[in-house]
């Protein structure tokens, strides 16, 4: 059976909520994100996005790209209630929804009776009156051509206005609608494939057609193959309904780089105890404890530690972050972002130990139960550690 | 220094003292293998200074010129791997500190540093207690598997090890599981010693026991608190672990509600059709020992491993069941591990409930005993 397959993706998704709260907002050139000297673009306005501004931006750019830019601080908890909204429209028109992101969705709509097109426009439609939101639609026969679809349909829509466009690759056209485009609009194609395969003499989607099975496999090896089929348009990957977590993970970047270890392992423990928190109330246990650093000069480092047995407990990860963090900060040096992270879950089954103080880890478990409980009912900053209540002079 | 060795012999050489090489060592010097001929024969060895681990061993070898240097031992090994078994002739260039080495039509050269950097290595001690050697490797197979991996208690990574009267006792646990193997000896300790020795060093020790050899020399701690045992042409030193054993003797469970016989291959089979399944659930495996339903009616076990993707594995195995039933979660490859290790024809798994620690041993033998903690499902 041919599927029909819907990317969603709400346009400029932050800063089309922003304006609902905020009229004034509506001509401005504004975007969403950190104000600091070190503030990020997590989302431009259509308007600000014609004097090239871009998410991801570091904001000094892009002031010096448009001086009197509008900087709206982020409201985190605005778009995230939003986005349940909108996904619950999506789930009344069909079961098959894969939340991506908190903006992006694919919906498998082939059980439906009318054509992918009318489904797009009339889902379209009811985002448009229901909250005021604009949001773009790719329409094909799977996930890869359907994404593929939205980006380049957005990109035609022009430019200071959101798109809000739909755009349909009909069934059997496929290859053909792939092949003019550039080979990064490909999955999977980052910089380093794309220069191996510039190499080849490749430049656009419908090259990779040109060159035999074989030929991509061995130099790409399974990433290979699938460039041979994703280049002809063919991508049977199933719109995942219950979208596993790969990880949680919690990071900080500083205002002014630091360097004092007593201080950083305060704030390890802070983002340990949110990791663990999360890690909850998802349900899961990770065996995998990561933390990452950043330095002055941008260079990243992770590192990460196995343990014996899946853990979500604060002081657990707190204790095999810190000790990567010992393991690998050479003291003195400057910090910049330090992050915590879990990984590596499965189902909550607790391995028993030969010397476990059954009551301990009982008594552990209730006091982070009443915690959570706290945090949930009067807000993080509730109850803190000890540590934190200590300031350094 | 100047000497001629066999290839196979070099090769066999290089792999038993290659395994002390450390990854990533703080000097040069410490990726390197020491090579030493004095009298008719060639030493080779290698130390790990973060183990605290070395092993020495000894070929024969045709010797013109006594000398010695370190050589790289990654591209040592590699070489002598891919050379013919034949003569293999090894020059020393003592001035540019490069090995010659030639076998047959190949000619090599590897840079080597100078052995006078090289740390100097545990002496020969005086092998103060024979063990045979088939008896040490199985306490040893029979344990080092249960110790722990990672270092959160460092105490755990090494072997339990007890000389008191005429017994020699070896345990091993990792927080989840314990092993415990006793055999007799024929020296007699009128005063117990105890000594905690590194897993990763008795496991070598253990690899490197052959069956021609009849026994193990162990010489008992000197000044720098060292053991060294000697196998053949072999000796491993290794520094003790420092610190208290917990107490294992009260987590040996005195009773239990249910005995279940069963044949030791079956299980194995069973417990490992059953991790493909495990893998995505913490390798955890359900047991469900059934009782015999009526008089002349064997018992039965149950082993279910699932998969919410991939699907799942469910085994039947008869059994001689002995008290009540129970349903039982384990990690399922440390049942493996501890099957493996049990040569006997079957096997009792003593439990008192889901929650309670359970024991595995041969059966009709009283020197093994395996204890292991269940998996409690959800919080």
């Amino acid at each position: 059976m041919v599927r029909k397959i819907l990317h969603l993706d709400l346009d400029a998704f932050y800063c089309a909520v922003e304006m609902l709260y905020d009229e004034s907002l509506t001509d401005a050139v504004f975007v969403v994100g950190g104000a600091g000297a070190r503030g990020v673009v997590a989302s431009a306005s259509y308007r600000a996005r014609e004097y090239g501004i871009r998410s991801a931006m570091p904001m000094s750019t892009a002031l010096r790209l448009y001086p009197d830019l509008v900087i709206v601080g982020r409201s985190d908890g605005r778009y995230s209630e939003k986005s349940r909204e909108v996904m619950r429209v999506l789930h009344d028109l069909t079961p098959y929804v894969e939340k991506i992101s908190i903006d992006e969705a694919f919906l498998d709509v082939t059980l439906l009776p009318d054509d992918g097109a009318a489904i797009a426009a009339r889902l379209q439609k009811r985002i448009n009156d229901t909250f005021k939101l604009p949001c773009s639609l790719g329409v094909a026969t799977n996930k890869l051509v359907a994404k593929i679809a939205n980006n380049i349909g957005k990109a035609k829509a022009g430019t200071g206005e959101p798109p809000n466009w739909i755009e349909v690759v009909p069934p059997g056209e496929e290859a053909a609608f792939l092949a003019p485009l550039p080979i990064r609009e490909l999955w999977g194609v980052g910089p380093k494939t794309a220069e191996k395969l510039a190499a080849l003499g490749v430049k656009t989607i419908g090259d990779i057609t040109r060159w035999p099975e074989a030929v991509l496999d061995q130099q790409f090896g399974k990433h290979g193959r699938d460039l041979y089929r994703h280049a002809r348009g063919i991508d049977e990957r199933p719109v995942n309904t219950e979208r596993e977590t790969k990880s949680i993970s919690k990071e900080i970047t500083f205002d002014t780089d630091r360097t004092d270890g007593v201080e950083m392992r305060r704030v390890l423990r802070r983002l340990s105890d949110g990791v663990g928190r999360q890690v909850r109330k998802s349900k899961l246990k990770g065996r995998t404890v990561s933390i990452k650093l950043r330095w002055q000069d941008f260079t990243t480092l992770t590192r990460q530690i196995t343990l014996d047995h899946p853990t979500d407990s604060d002081n657990e990860i707190y204790h095999a972050a810190e000790r990567l963090f010992m393991q690998n900060w050479p003291p003195g040096k400057p910090v910049r972002l330090i992050g915590v992270g879990i990984s590596g879950f499965d189902e909550g089954q607790r391995q028993l130990g030969l010397w476990d103080d059954v009551r301990t880890i009982e008594e552990d478990q209730r006091l982070q139960d009443t915690l959570d409980d706290l945090r949930d009912r009067f807000g993080d900053g509730t109850i803190k550690r000890g540590s934190d209540l200590r300031r350094e002079p | 220094m100047r000497v001629a060795v066999l290839q196979e012999n070099l090769a066999k050489a290089l792999s038993i003292a290659g395994r002390a090489v450390e990854n990533r060592p703080i000097q040069p010097v410490l990726s390197n293998i020491l090579l030493r001929a004095d009298d008719a024969r060639l030493q080779v060895a290698a130390i790990n200074m973060g183990l605290g681990l070395s092993i020495s061993t000894w070929i024969g070898a045709k010797v013109e010129t006594e000398g010695d240097i370190t050589l790289p031992a990654r591209t040592l090994t590699d070489l002598v791997n891919n050379l013919a078994n034949e003569r293999v002739d090894l020059t020393l260039d003592a001035n540019t500190q490069t090995m010659n080495i030639r076998c047959g039509t190949t000619v090599s050269n590897i840079k080597g540093i100078s052995a006078e950097e090289f740390p100097i290595l545990p002496e020969g001690g005086g092998g103060d207690v024979a063990i045979p050697g088939k008896v040490l490797r199985d306490m040893i197979n029979q344990t080092v598997f249960a110790a722990a991996k990672e270092d959160n208690r460092p105490i755990l990574t090494g072997v339990y090890t007890l000389f008191e009267g005429n017994t020699l006792t070896m345990a091993a646990a990792d927080g989840y599981r314990l092993a415990v193997r006793t055999a007799e000896i024929e020296r007699n300790f009128a005063e117990p010693l105890e000594l905690v020795i590194p897993a990763r060093a008795l496991a070598e020790v253990a690899r490197i026991i052959s069956d021609d050899d009849s026994e193990v020399l162990f010489s008992l701690p000197d000044d720098r608190n060292m053991v060294m045992f000697n196998i053949g042409n072999t000796d491993v030193s290794t520094n003790l672990l420092e610190g208290k054993f917990p107490d294992f003797a009260a987590i040996i469970p005195k009773n239990y509600s249910t005995a279940t016989v069963m044949y030791t291959t079956d299980l194995l089979r069973a417990c490992k059709r059953a991790e493909i399944f495990a893998r995505d659930s913490s390798d955890s495996a359900k047991l469900f020992v059934q009782p015999a339903s009526g008089p002349g009616e064997p018992g039965a076990v149950r082993i279910v491993g699932q998969s919410a993707e991939r699907g799942d594995n469910e085994g039947l195995l008869d059994a001689s069941v002995e008290g009540e039933g129970v349903d039982i979660s384990f990690n399922i490859k440390y049942l493996i591990e501890v099957l493996n290790v049990i040569p006997d024809e079957r096997v009792v798994f003593e439990s008192s409930g889901a929650t309670n620690p359970g024991v595995i041993r041969p059966e009709n033998r009283d020197d093994f005993i395996h204890v292991i903690m269940p998996m409690s499902t959800g919080r």
